[in-house]
């Protein structure tokens, strides 16, 4: 059984239609990166999975029942957009009042635990109000992740956090579905933290589901390019153009070579022309450069 | 083997105590609570002392009331007002209610509060019950400074204290019940405007005032039906509760307020169902 299969889901907004025809299958034990462009139908689409929103059609199962069972619903965690925490209460408060609302056995005990996690224990006495952006980040998070729930809606979480907060976040989206139990869905346009951690993908564009795949699917879809630098780079170029059918250059000065064909053979290529090879490599796209393609049409 | 996730399903009751505890923390933690219950206090004790305050020339005004309990109800059912005293009783409590509540679910929705609380398995009427009991102590609350700033503001505006001690405490309760009809009244509204405070916060001040209903008995005074069907209006049974009341007026009283509750949760319900929650 998936943790979630979304069938045919669509939303409209007057005329406008934001989510239309929609499929989407997550694992159990999956973290779900959720990508597409602003305006996509991603958030619709989440906000539709957590209840905020009614669907204009299609079906949400959530571990085989429909989303909106309240038994189904005591099992999700979720953060879209920014935490709904009461600025003037501490964040301790806030937290004891979700778990209040997810009439939760222990309620001390699971928020003690749970700011811990998201290593917040320390500022459980702050204001809401006078937290910094990435604490509220964690806030937000630490809410979503009380009561260990079986399903986790995250919106962008990223978002606010540092380099530190971005590796703890990896480790505890790691260690939540280590049992291969819970799931996560997780959108962010921060595509290379999000290959750091996902194991599934769905791409999202104009309200359809473009694309969904693995993390070794998209490994193996993602092109191997040979990425070279030499003696006169504008030569190479043009060499290296006529020869071949994708050529590009990297930000870093890396002319990359997309056509399947051997280092050997471009270093013997260039060679003829008199052209020497400083610096020869191999790399795969990465999932921005993936999702890039993918927006542009290309495979 | 798939390991299995355990599905709590809790019931309506376990639901309604969590959001009840939730609230009722917010309202005593908030300051919002305590400054409406101390201007339904202080606004009947200065109301008393104004009707005594001397005119222009220095001679004294006649004094609106006759007794202390005539800023807590008026004598008989007036719906229809025919001096500011006939107006100025405990029905004033309605008013800044509507106001309290449209700040206090104004918060909900502001904080991101009810996104957080709808992602779990809380129901839309868990929510309109949830607020509608709340707030309708806190406007019970309300009534309770109000009689205790009216009597001693009476006091010391030298009024009387003769009353038929039954029917005054007959009308109190029957405000007091009344405030689950007006604290639904209010969430319901609140719900509808909820992405709109300004709109919510005036169309409770709006309604509370009774302005319509008042209109409406202007001309059912002049028809040749009973004013008592006006009682079937929150206003009405509100104006109801006077000095003269007896048992059968807070019978009433309680059938309006639970008739209305059940209406306003009923329906604010279902358009929280069929629509955003934010």
């Amino acid at each position: 059984m998936n943790a979630v299969e979304i069938k045919n889901l669509s939303k409209n907004f007057g005329a406008k239609q934001a989510v239309c025809g929609l499929n989407m299958t997550v694992p159990r034990g999956a973290i779900y990166g959720f990508i597409g462009e602003n305006g996509s139908g991603k958030s619709t689409t989440e906000k539709m999975l957590c209840g905020l929103i009614p669907t204009s059609g299609g079906s949400i199962q959530i571990y085989g029942k429909d989303y909106k069972n309240p038994d189904v619903r005591a099992q999700m965690g979720v953060l879209i957009e920014a935490p709904g925490c009461f600025p003037g209460l501490s964040v301790w408060d806030n937290m004891m009042l979700q778990a209040a609302n997810l009439n939760l056995q222990n309620p001390e005990q699971s928020v003690v635990r749970t700011l811990k996690l998201v290593r917040m224990e320390g500022a459980a006495g702050n204001k809401y109000k006078n937290c910094s952006l990435g604490m509220k980040q964690w806030v937000g998070i630490a809410m979503a992740l009380l009561g260990d729930p079986a399903l986790l809606v995250l919106d962008e979480p990223l978002n606010g956090l540092d380099a530190d907060g971005m590796r703890i976040m990896r480790e505890v989206f790691t260690d939540i579905v280590k049992d291969g139990k819970r799931s996560i869905i997780v959108s962010s346009h921060l595509l290379g933290e999000l290959q750091k951690v996902a194991t599934h993908y769905g791409i999202i564009r104009h309200g359809k589901m473009i694309c969904e795949m693995t993390a070794a699917q998209l490994d193996a879809s993602c092109r191997t390019y040979i990425a070279l630098k030499a003696e006169d780079m504008n030569r190479t170029k043009l060499l290296l153009a006529g020869k071949y059918t994708r050529i590009e250059e990297d930000e870093a000065g890396f002319l990359r070579v997309y056509d399947s064909v051997s280092p050997e053979d471009v270093v013997t290529y260039l060679y003829g022309y008199g052209i020497s090879v400083t610096e020869i490599g191999t790399d795969k796209i990465s999932l921005e450069e993936y999702y890039m393609d993918l927006m542009k049409g290309g495979n | 083997m798939e390991k299995e996730i355990q599905f709590r399903n809790p019931s309506f009751a376990q639901r309604l105590k969590g959001m009840l505890g939730v609230d009722f923390y917010r309202l005593f933690h908030t300051p919002m609570f305590y400054i409406f219950l101390a201007i339904s206090a202080i606004i009947p004790a200065m109301v008393s002392a104004m009707t005594m305050m001397s005119g222009p020339d220095g001679a004294p005004t006649t004094p609106m009331y006759s007794n202390v309990w005539q800023i807590i109800a008026a004598s008989k059912p007036l719906y229809v007002i025919e001096s500011i005293a006939d107006y100025a009783n405990m029905n004033m409590v309605f008013i800044f209610g509507g106001i309290m509540v449209s700040i206090f679910i104004g918060h909900d929705y502001k904080s991101g509060y009810v996104k957080q609380l709808f992602t779990t398995h809380a129901k839309k009427q868990d929510y309109m019950m949830s607020k509608s009991l709340v707030c309708a102590f806190a406007m019970a609350c309300m009534c309770l400074t109000y009689l205790i700033g009216g009597t001693v503001g009476g006091l010391l505006a030298g009024y009387s204290l003769d009353m038929n001690v039954g029917s005054l405490i007959l009308a109190i309760f029957g405000k007091m019940v009344m405030s689950l009809g007006w604290a639904s009244l209010y969430t319901f509204l609140n719900v509808i405007f909820r992405r709109y405070f300004g709109v919510s916060i005036a169309s409770s001040f709006f309604f509370g005032t009774g302005i319509l209903i008042i209109g409406v008995a202007a001309i059912v005074e002049k028809l040749p039906i009973p004013t008592a069907i006006l009682n079937v209006f929150l206003y009405g049974s509100s104006v109801n509760a006077c000095l003269v009341s007896n048992i059968g007026t807070l019978v009433v009283c309680i059938l309006v307020s639970a008739a209305w509750t059940i209406f306003y949760n009923v329906v604010g319900a279902a358009i929280l169902s069929k629509s955003d929650v934010y």
